[in-house]
């Protein structure tokens, strides 16, 4: 969680990531910031994350995202 | 049957009747069979081609929900003998074994759209050339009328089919069911394009009647035609005066145009989604939004978050993520960021594919180069945008500009608007080369003089309809600055007392009655995106 955190704090030092439970739906991360968070979640842990992983569910909150980090470790 | 036709209210109502009196088990089929019967008033030739997109997408869409299934069941079964390469391997075969299905459906239904909308510009263009090099060849060239919302129901399909693909949902196996999730009537002229997620519950399960529903359908309906009518119908007057005479009126008049070019494309077809919405809304089905008062925006990627929403984010869906985070653009990042730095390598996969999709929007409303060049406008503008985001807020900060006030959110509105309305004489000009010489003669020959000594009245309007134009104008602006402020306008109307909310109603009918503008030959492809 630590290093997600980071990368959120970097990528969007004006968010409050922990509080926030509707970044996506709230329009506070746009596409682009997502692009940017999935090359950075890629490289951190290692995964690929597809187009099919882009919806909002799996990223509106720090939980969701850690929830899909955890998943695509998983499979 | 055009949205603002009387035909069009007869046969909603005779639609509205017949799926209330339907017993509920059966609702869907009459909603279904309104959808054949208006498909059928824009000219039953093009049935083929409608039926041909629900078929594909059908049987496609079936195959891969199968074959999902049985990977589930086969992957479930092997699981546990697998190690982590092995089941990355299953995972990459089972995806190029579904893209088989995938590719055909789509290249078949995007490629009848392609055919029908870029063949005599492509084939027009390729002919010039060889003409140009002398190679003495020339190719046939056809020209085909479109069929009824193409481009909304194939970019809906399409959407549907990818998602079964991703595994999203389940695909629809009754074929009839799936006809009516592409051919809503509402939504089939221009849109919004829906998500089956979103739209085909709605459209399947037995609605009941709702008085509150079907007034605010109505109340919508009748903003729409308010929109359409007083509104996009006089400012068309306008804009053809002064694009259909680029000599006469140059200068100023062009910036006039351009910016009540602004109002008419706005009025026109927010006016018609609005119809759209409040017709769906009398039989309880709520469409997706579509625009979120875009000249309000405060930049140029906030206005195309506002504007045409359905058609943006299915770009940003099924064009843009795929793209920007394919292996390809990745690696671009990667090697971007050794050559070029951090900052501008992090960039790489959202600029490029961003600039791919302004090019396949511009593409989109049309087969001519004035729609690529307001593609490469649009994207050459959020490409900026970008690029100077930290080094204009290092300036800001530098320069002491306060951000947070009213001044400085105006100022963004402003710059946005006149950056959409340059846009727009591209787009409306008659070709690129006429839209350089609209811009060049906008700034060289500006004069504001020519409009305080009456030159206004040269363009098509007398006095009566320009205040007309203005009021309407007006009002618009400040029904969606009250939105914007968090305001809702119908329900704040339910709110009010019975005499007061039929003196609303009345008066709009009768300003509709009074100031629509109905002429002769007045009929449904005078919807622009209509024709799109």
């Amino acid at each position: 969680m630590e290093t997600l955190l980071k990368i959120l704090a970097e990528l969007r030092p004006d968010v409050d990531f922990e509080e926030n439970k509707e970044l996506v739906d709230s329009g506070e991360l746009d596409s682009f910031d997502i692009v940017s968070l999935v090359g950075e979640l890629c490289e951190a842990y290692e995964i690929e994350i597809g187009a099919e992983d882009i919806i909002p569910e799996n990223f509106n909150s720090v939980e969701a995202i850690m929830a899909l980090v955890v998943k695509l470790q998983e499979d | 049957m055009s949205f603002t036709s009387v035909q069009f209210v007869v046969f909603l109502l005779l639609v509205a009747t017949s799926y209330f009196l339907t017993p509920k088990r059966y609702r869907w089929v009459t909603l279904l069979i309104a959808n054949y019967i208006f498909y059928f008033f824009a000219g039953p030739r093009y049935f083929i081609y409608l039926l041909a997109t629900t078929i594909t997408i059908y049987f496609a869409a079936v195959k891969l929900g199968d074959m999902s299934a049985k990977n589930k069941a086969d992957f479930a079964a092997a699981k546990a003998d697998l190690d982590k390469e092995q089941k990355k391997n299953w995972k990459a075969n089972f995806t190029k074994r579904k893209r088989r299905v995938l590719i055909p459906a789509m290249l078949f239904n995007l490629g009848i759209l392609a055919v029908l909308k870029y063949s005599t510009f492509v084939g027009s263009n390729l002919n010039a050339l060889f003409e140009r090099l002398s190679l003495g060849i020339e190719m046939p060239i056809h020209s085909f009328l479109l069929p009824l919302g193409i481009s909304f129901y194939t970019f809906q399909s399409v959407a549907y089919l990818i998602d079964v693909y991703r595994e999203k949902y389940e695909p629809e196996r009754n074929l009839a069911k799936l006809a009516l999730f592409i051919s809503f009537f509402p939504q089939i002229v221009q849109g919004p394009i829906g998500r089956y997620n979103d739209l085909a519950e709605q459209l399947y399960r037995p609605n009941s009647f709702s008085f509150e529903k079907a007034k605010f359908g109505v109340q919508l309906m009748l903003w729409g035609a308010f929109k359409k009518l007083i509104i996009a119908d006089r400012a068309k007057v306008i804009v053809d005066m002064v694009f259909g005479y680029p000599e006469t009126f140059g200068g100023t008049y062009v910036a006039v145009a351009a910016f009540v070019y602004c109002i008419q494309l706005y009025g026109d077809f927010s006016g018609g989604i609005d119809i759209a919405t409040g017709a769906a809304q009398v039989l309880g089905i709520q469409l997706e939004k579509n625009f979120l008062r875009p000249y309000l925006a405060t930049s140029i990627p906030d206005f195309w978050r506002r504007w045409h929403i359905s058609l943006g984010a299915w770009f940003r869906d099924y064009v843009f993520y795929p793209l920007s985070l394919s292996k390809f653009f990745m690696k671009v990042g990667k090697k971007g960021r050794q050559v070029l730095g951090n900052y501008i390598g992090k960039l790489l996969p959202v600029l490029i594919p961003q600039f791919i999709i302004f090019f396949l929007i511009g593409i989109w409303h049309g087969a001519e180069w004035k729609y690529i060049a307001f593609g490469f406008y649009n994207g050459t503008l959020i490409v900026l945008g970008i690029l100077f985001d930290q080094p204009l807020k290092k300036l800001i900060e530098k320069l002491h500009i306060r951000t947070d006030c009213f001044s400085w959110h105006l100022f963004q509105v402003l710059r946005t608007f006149i950056l959409v309305a340059l846009g727009k004489i591209i787009t409306r000009a008659p070709g690129v080369s006429a839209s350089a010489y609209l811009m060049h003669s906008m700034v060289k020959n500006w004069n504001t003089e020519v409009l305080m000594n009456g030159g206004l009245l040269k363009l098509g309007l007398d006095t009566q309809d320009l205040w007309v134009l203005l009021f309407a104008s007006l009002v618009l602006l400040t029904i969606s600055l009250l939105q914007e402020s968090g305001v809702q306008i119908r329900e704040a109307l339910s709110k009010q007392n019975l005499l007061f909310r039929w003196i609303i109603y009345l008066a709009a009918i009768f300003l509709l009655i009074m100031f629509g503008v109905y002429g002769l030959n007045y009929n449904a492809s005078d919807f622009i995106y209509r024709g799109f």
